[in-house]
């Protein structure tokens, strides 16, 4: 009995010893090519190895932390880091797992710099003042891309030698976003409207409704400004609609996040009949089909991506709020600039703080602009254009109009 | 007939002792398995090793706690929502009054009435322990993001000052902690009669019952305990990073449940339950997932790290369970 019970187990171990070879064996292909510059100028794959970098520079090696792993606009992002800026840049880039906590931002902080890399990127938000703070103890430049730090936290570090900035819209343009949208639908003359708050109590949707509703020339709970309707949603956890008055559009049905009453409540949504659909966010990803049978207009903050072109062409989209994928080229910039000793700083040392606005397309041609113009091989912020951000001579001036520069 | 009877003995006395040293065998492997995999790469292992050290003593605090409920046969699936919750008392209370000794005094009363509460209402309502728990980790999450989200505003998130709890940011302080718990639990559950008739209402309730032993008493103890290790983990949260998010400590719940199996003990609970199971096993669990990320490329794709965690932890579950499977009764 024992003797069957050991052969069983020694048979586990062995097998368990097998498969932690294996990937110790397919991991191994990586590390030789990560270790050892000659066999690969880029970096630990095969696409960073079309990098045209000399043979004998060692990669930049560059952390990515991650929070969204999913979202088209997220893998829009990757897909430019990895598909475009590995192949053009001697870079190498890491990237965590979804990132769910500050605790896990900074392990994998740490963990990055016990690979050794030499900046990290952050897609991630939890607790970004503990990420700065972590990056300087690891001697690793920091920056944010599409995202930033409120007020307080920035004029804290922005004197920090390691924060090398952030490039990204703000709440206040998140605000404008939604503001903007609102009022695009009363300008056009809808009556009654729908709205999705997305994954409200998150801030980027909290301050996109609230500029819906300001947008829309109403008030919340008697207030106009954007700094009481955001505290009223974030106290209400959602928008109440009993709370949503004057203006000349009627918000008639309101839901928001996305689990097993969902589809009930955008059937409830889509029976009120509503002149248009206003989303704060996702609905393209999660409502489009619906919304295009039940022949109701929609909006969106979202991205530029295929599927929302289908939409637009297609379907009932008719406003988009968006970023391009390439709309984080100027940040990996700056981070090349600080790594290479040429830190890009403002008056009095302070690290970068550059708003990034959405770009709106409301018809095809325009949407077409901007999709077209941000496609692989030729995004937007190519390499061309990005190079002129490289080097010892550029100024904070210089990158602040250079993000800030129309690109449409 | 004697010899045979003895050589039996010996035999199933080297078969227990080789099951007993096994996480530990484990744990040493596994270890060798991370220093190998971070020094063939190349990278530092002074932070691997500060990095595993951080993640585990969380979970290795907070699981030594869940033993004592899981020693009955019965489990406690709000331990993470109620860390979160009583770390984002603390940090309310620290933001309010200023007073650290306050703010760790709210967070340990906070964590043991969450889960006093659960066992009381089982109690109350003649319910299992465990569906009260899937009750309070709903409600406590949901209590804990409205508070957060309501005072974090655009940041996401409620933090104390960052400098506060620096000075505490050390491995000597954390292991004193974890020590200290460690030993607490080892002597009550080994030292005296709680222990014993835990493992016996774990193992068998009814007889446990039929001979005098108070169900619910145990119970209420088993809860005090657990806790006691989720305010301790709260703090040292806290202590490693000083903000609060909906997301923190989500994966701290099911992450005990695999630490104590990956230490040796048997989820049923019962006589095997054993204290050091949830040191060893958490620090096992933070190994091997260190130890595969390490090995699997990170850019190949995501979960791929878990999916290799899941096959681990069903071969452990199978090997371990080849001592329970057994029709003689534990000694």
């Amino acid at each position: 009995m024992m003797k069957k019970s050991m052969k069983k187990l020694f048979a586990l171990l062995l097998a368990s010893a097998l498969i932690l070879s294996v990937f110790a064996g397919c991991s191994g292909k990586s590390t030789e090519n990560s270790a050892d510059p000659a066999n690969s100028p880029a970096g630990g794959n095969e696409e960073q190895s079309q990098a045209p970098a000399p043979a004998n520079e060692k990669p930049i090696k560059i952390g990515v932390l991650v929070a969204d792993v999913s979202g088209e606009e997220a893998l829009g992002f990757r897909n430019y880091y990895e598909n475009y800026i590995a192949k053009n840049y001697n870079v190498e880039l890491l990237y965590t797992e979804q990132l769910t906590d500050a605790a896990g931002e900074r392990s994998a902080i740490e963990r990055f710099a016990a690979q050794g890399c030499q900046a990290i990127i952050s897609f991630s938000s939890s607790d970004r003042a503990m990420q700065v703070e972590t990056c300087a103890q690891n001697k690793l430049f920091y920056a944010v891309a599409s995202g930033m730090l409120d007020d307080e936290q920035y004029e804290t570090y922005k004197t920090n030698e390691w924060f090398v900035g952030q490039v990204g819209p703000s709440m206040e343009t998140e605000f404008e976003a939604g503001y903007a949208m609102g009022k695009y639908f009363a300008d056009k003359g809808a009556k009654t409207i729908a709205m999705y708050g997305a994954f409200i109590p998150n801030p980027m949707h909290v301050y996109r409704a609230a500029g819906v509703i300001a947008g829309m020339g109403a008030t919340y709970g008697g207030a106009s400004d954007m700094g009481a309707i955001v505290g009223q949603i974030f106290g209400d956890q959602g928008v109440d609609p009993s709370k949503v008055s004057g203006g000349s559009v009627e918000l008639v049905s309101y839901f928001q996040g996305y689990g097993e009453t969902t589809t009930d409540e955008l059937n409830a949504a889509i029976q009120a009949q509503p002149d248009a659909f206003l989303s704060v966010g996702m609905a393209t990803t999660f409502f489009t089909q619906q919304l295009n049978t039940a022949g109701i207009e929609f909006s969106d903050i979202d991205s530029f991506t295929s599927g929302n072109q289908a939409a637009m062409t297609d379907g009932k989209l008719v406003y988009l709020a968006g970023k391009y994928s390439s709309s984080i080229g100027p940040i990996f910039a700056a981070v090349v600039d600080a790594v290479n000793g040429n830190p890009i700083r403002g008056e009095g040392g302070t690290a970068i703080s550059v708003s990034q606005s959405y770009l709106v397309a409301t018809d095809t041609a325009s949407f077409d602009k901007y999709y077209s113009a941000d496609q692989g091989d030729s995004p937007i912020y190519n390499k061309e254009l990005l190079d002129t951000m490289i080097g010892d001579s550029v100024t904070y001036a210089d990158f602040q109009a250079f993000v800030e520069a129309d690109r449409s | 007939m004697k010899a045979a009877e003895k050589s039996l003995q010996q035999s199933y006395r080297l078969r227990q002792l080789l099951i007993h040293l096994m996480p530990l065998a484990a744990l040493a492997i596994l270890l060798a398995a991370l220093c190998w995999a971070v020094t063939s790469k190349g990278y530092r292992l002074d932070i691997y090793l500060n990095i595993v050290f951080n993640e585990a003593v969380v979970l290795a605090v907070v699981a030594t706690g869940a033993v004592f409920i899981y020693t009955l046969g019965s489990f406690d699936i709000s331990l993470g929502a109620s860390t979160l919750f009583s770390a984002t008392l603390g940090v309310m209370t620290y933001n309010a009054t200023q007073s650290l000794p306050l703010m760790l005094l709210v967070i340990l009363v906070t964590a043991i009435g969450c889960s006093l509460l659960s066992s009381l209402l089982a109690s109350v309502f003649h319910i299992p322990v465990f569906v009260t728990t899937v009750a309070m980790m709903s409600v406590l999450s949901a209590i804990a993001a409205q508070i957060i989200t309501k005072n974090g505003g655009a940041l996401g998130g409620i933090s104390i000052p960052s400098d506060l709890l620096r000075p505490l940011d050390t491995p000597w302080f954390k292991v004193v902690i974890l020590a200290a718990f460690v030993a607490l639990s080892i002597f009550i559950f080994s030292f005296t009669k709680v222990g014993r008739r835990q493992k016996f209402l774990g193992g068998n309730p009814v007889c446990a019952q039929l001979t005098g032993i108070d169900l619910n008493r145990y119970t209420i103890i088993a809860f005090v305990m657990a806790g006691l290790g989720v305010g301790l983990g709260a703090f040292l949260t806290l202590i490693y990073t000083p903000s609060v998010t909906t997301g923190t400590a989500s994966s701290i719940g099911m992450n005990i449940i695999v630490a104590i199996v990956f230490g040796g003990m048997p989820i049923s609970g019962g006589p095997n339950s054993k204290i050091y199971s949830a040191l060893v096993g958490g620090f096992s669990y933070i190994l091997l997932n260190n130890t595969l990320k390490i090995l699997i490329d990170g850019n190949t794709g995501y979960g791929v790290s878990q999916i290799v965690s899941a096959i681990f932890f069903l071969a452990v579950v199978y090997v371990t369970s080849i001592n329970y499977r057994t029709k003689l009764l534990p000694r």
